[in-house]
């Protein structure tokens, strides 16, 4: 038994620390919330570069081959700096399903993918599904020429998306096809979320689609979907135990800065335990997040179990943390200047996001 | 990374699990399933079974007649007799005053009581607490006065200890006394051993709400000590009684115990068919697996030659509430069955037959389980701890 990382996986975390401390400061962050694109181009650059949008791709696909590991590692430093740039959407959900698919074009899109050319949503949600990935209502039709009609919900960086990968249902088949956003009968709206993302939702009437179009049908499709989803759900509790880190240190440091009665506040006792509760939420959530990676890692029968575990969890805690980190900042908590609000809204928004706390303590139970 | 145990640890654990299904005492096993309560015969039976296998040092250096175990080895053979359900071992002796006799004693301390205690010949308590001094132990006010009594020199002991674990079974406690009231209160502090025998102690039982008599009241009245039983140097016991606590939070997560009781609870709850105590014991399965990891983080640590430090205090404080909460699910789970209460001997288990056999000690398992949070430094002490150490604050 070993949880210590290895001397790659803490040289990797201190680069990524590097760039988040020298470039990633929050009032620089507020100026790209409200651009078009809703982050930095430059720096979407800068991860191509830094060879970070190549990570978890296999080698053949030109990638690390880097695993959960690498990735938990480097969405908790994400979290801890609320990144907006899109690497769930493009890397970690389209990224695994193209990657691990058999589909005889994903390296065309792999490539513009790594090098930060072009960006890819994977578009699989649909109203009242209820976290459900399978049963889907957008129907493609016909045999030879095929025809797509239906709507997608919530597509996480649609807007900013060149291409999408959608999930169909092809006669009762579970199937995926790559669609380019500027294809005809395909409508976008784009919508901002409560913590500053950017999210569509696609209309699809008589779009033509082409066989050479689809990416992975039947059984495969439903297996790179559960995984690419449960992939997605540990980089975002990841990114939650980054952002419950941080929360809890930003409160440390602002009560014992912050003066009242004649003193820091944090000769408080009550805040004192308030602050230690944040902190053992903390690492319980971390000590959930080392055993979902490694049971990824080893690919143990128990991974999507860990997982729910973990998600629920995260979702319950973070929102602890968040709503604590809030009430110890006082009214500078609910200053939108501030970050310490802006974490809470990230809480809120992982929580709901690929099941929710309750919808994961259900799934754990019945696994 | 790697969550599996070496093949080496595997084969240890199984030797464990070997051992604890052939030669742990079949009538404790028995009692213990029943939910009856165990005599003082039995929880010796218990102790030397571990003692003929020359297990009772589990913690101890091999050089003291300890195991010499690895940290992972202590982490499996703890973590395994509470999956088997054994009762939890008697830690005054093996865990308290053995580690401070063979770190700070002279030689012929080491002598005279290690092999005692490896053997669970002598039944040791804890003489911490007092009437006036709980979470502020250094305040306490046992009078320890050196004398000279034809060229013998004792020490002379007035006071009172309280709390203190089934001391009417003692032969022996380790007591924290005041020998000099002058400075600074942890700098008058001696660590001395006392046989309880000595003329002028009186144990009086203290019943807790559980109706047990687990806990009692030790009253010292000119107490006469010899000097020879002042462990390392006098002013110095402070030092040591942290010291001792730091080797008590080993193991106090009780991972493997909660985890036993949890099996019984889901099989209960989906008998019962009860969606909400089903959902409670889904969210308790994962606050033992978040446990379980935290603690193995801290022995990946340690094994790595790391010192885990002031974070162990979140496995007492998890570890304890945890350990209540089970016990507040199985109360729920007994439904109206949890009040019919007192058995035959007086002590504080339900009365049988009236209920499934989950409900027999339901209610006095909880009440019982209140003092988890208060013993071992205060749940609120332990955060003031991390506050302290870890926050900075």
């Amino acid at each position: 038994m070993n949880l210590n990382f290895s001397d790659e996986q803490n040289l990797l975390r201190e680069q990524i620390q590097k760039f988040c401390n020298s470039d990633y400061d929050f009032y620089d962050r507020e100026n790209f919330i409200n651009t078009e694109s809703g982050f930095d181009p430059e720096k979407w650059k800068l991860f191509a570069d830094q060879g970070w949008l190549a990570m978890p791709f296999s080698s053949e696909s030109g990638g690390f081959d880097f695993g959960p590991i690498e990735l938990s590692i480097l969405f908790e430093e994400f979290g801890k700096f609320l990144v907006l740039e899109p690497y769930l959407s493009n890397v970690v959900l389209s990224g695994y399903i193209l990657d691990n698919s058999s589909f005889d074009k994903k390296n065309e899109y792999i490539e513009k993918l790594i090098s930060g050319e072009e960006q890819i949503s994977l578009a699989y949600m649909e109203q009242n599904r209820n976290y459900d990935f399978k049963n889907i209502t957008c129907l493609l039709e016909g045999t030879d020429s095929l025809s797509l009609n239906g709507t997608k919900n919530l597509v996480l960086n649609g807007s900013n998306a060149d291409n999408y990968l959608v999930t169909v249902n092809h006669n009762d088949v579970t199937t995926i096809v790559v669609i380019n956003k500027d294809t005809e009968g395909l409508s976008i709206n784009n919508f901002k979320t409560v913590d500053d993302r950017r999210i569509s939702q696609l209309n699809f009437e008589n779009v033509s689609i082409n066989t050479d179009q689809i990416v992975s049908t039947g059984d495969e499709a439903e297996q790179l979907l559960k995984d690419a989803i449960n992939y997605g759900t540990l980089c975002v509790s990841a990114e939650a135990v980054g952002s419950m880190e941080s929360c809890y240190l930003k409160t440390v440091e602002y009560t014992k800065s912050r003066e009242q009665f004649g003193q820091p506040i944090s000769n408080f006792q009550v805040l004192q335990h308030k602050m230690v509760d944040m902190f053992i939420e903390t690492e319980l959530c971390k000590s959930l997040l080392y055993k979902s990676m490694i049971d990824m890692h080893e690919n143990n029968d128990s991974k999507y179990r860990s997982v729910s575990a973990l998600k629920s969890q995260v979702g319950i805690s973070g929102k602890k943390v968040g709503e604590d980190a809030v009430q110890l900042h006082g009214g500078m908590g609910v200053s939108e200047e501030m970050s310490i609000g802006h974490y809470l809204k990230r809480f809120i928004s992982i929580d709901s996001q690929f099941g929710n706390s309750h919808f994961h303590l259900k799934k754990f139970n019945n696994s | 990374m790697e969550l599996s145990f070496s093949s080496k640890d595997i084969e240890f654990r199984d030797e464990v699990r070997n051992f604890l299904a052939n030669e742990y005492p079949k009538n404790v096993k028995e009692k213990i399933e029943n939910g009856d309560p165990l005599t003082k015969e039995d929880i010796v039976d218990w102790h030397k079974s571990l003692s003929a296998k020359g297990w009772m040092g589990f913690n101890w250096p091999v050089e003291y007649g300890g195991t010499g175990w690895s940290p992972a080895q202590i982490y499996i053979f703890q973590n395994e007799l509470g999956l088997a359900g054994c009762p939890p071992l008697i830690p005054f002796g093996v865990s308290m005053v053995g580690p401070v006799i063979y770190t700070f004693g002279n030689q012929e301390q080491k002598d005279r009581f290690l092999p005692d205690i490896l053997n669970f010949d002598t039944w040791w308590c804890q003489g911490y607490s007092e009437p006036g001094s709980g979470s502020d132990l250094a305040s306490l006010k046992t009078k320890a006065e050196l004398v000279n009594e034809n060229g013998k020199d004792y020490y002379i002991i007035n006071g009172s200890k309280t709390w203190t674990t089934l001391a009417q079974n003692a032969d022996w406690i380790f007591c924290l006394v005041r020998t000099d009231s002058s400075g600074k209160k942890q700098e008058g502090i001696s660590f001395l051993l006392i046989d309880m025998k000595s003329p002028g102690i009186e144990v009086k039982p203290i019943i807790t709400i559980d109706g047990d008599h687990e806990v009692n009241s030790v009253f010292f009245t000119d107490v006469k000590v010899p000097a020879e039983n002042l462990i390392g140097e006098e002013g110095k016991g402070w030092t040591y009684a942290k010291f001792l606590l730091a080797h008590e939070r080993f193991g106090i997560a009780g991972v493997g115990a909660s985890k036993r009781q949890l099996e019984r609870l889901k099989e209960i709850s989906k008998d019962l068919g009860d969606d909400d105590l089903i959902a409670k014991v889904s969210q308790l399965e994962i606050d033992i697996m978040a446990l379980e990891f935290t603690e193995l983080r801290l022995l990946s640590a340690l094994e790595g030659g790391g010192n885990p430090g002031a974070e162990s205090s979140i496995l007492k404080i998890k570890g304890t509430e945890i350990q209540q909460r089970l016990t507040e699910l199985f109360v729920e789970a007994a439904g109206e069955f949890a009040i019919p209460y007192g058995g035959p001997d007086g002590y504080g288990s339900n009365v049988k037959p009236n209920g499934p056999e989950y409900t027999n000690d339901a209610l006095s398992k909880y009440l019982n389980m209140r003092k988890v949070t208060i013993y071992g430094g205060s749940n609120e002490i332990q955060k003031n701890i991390i506050s302290k150490f870890v926050l900075g604050v």
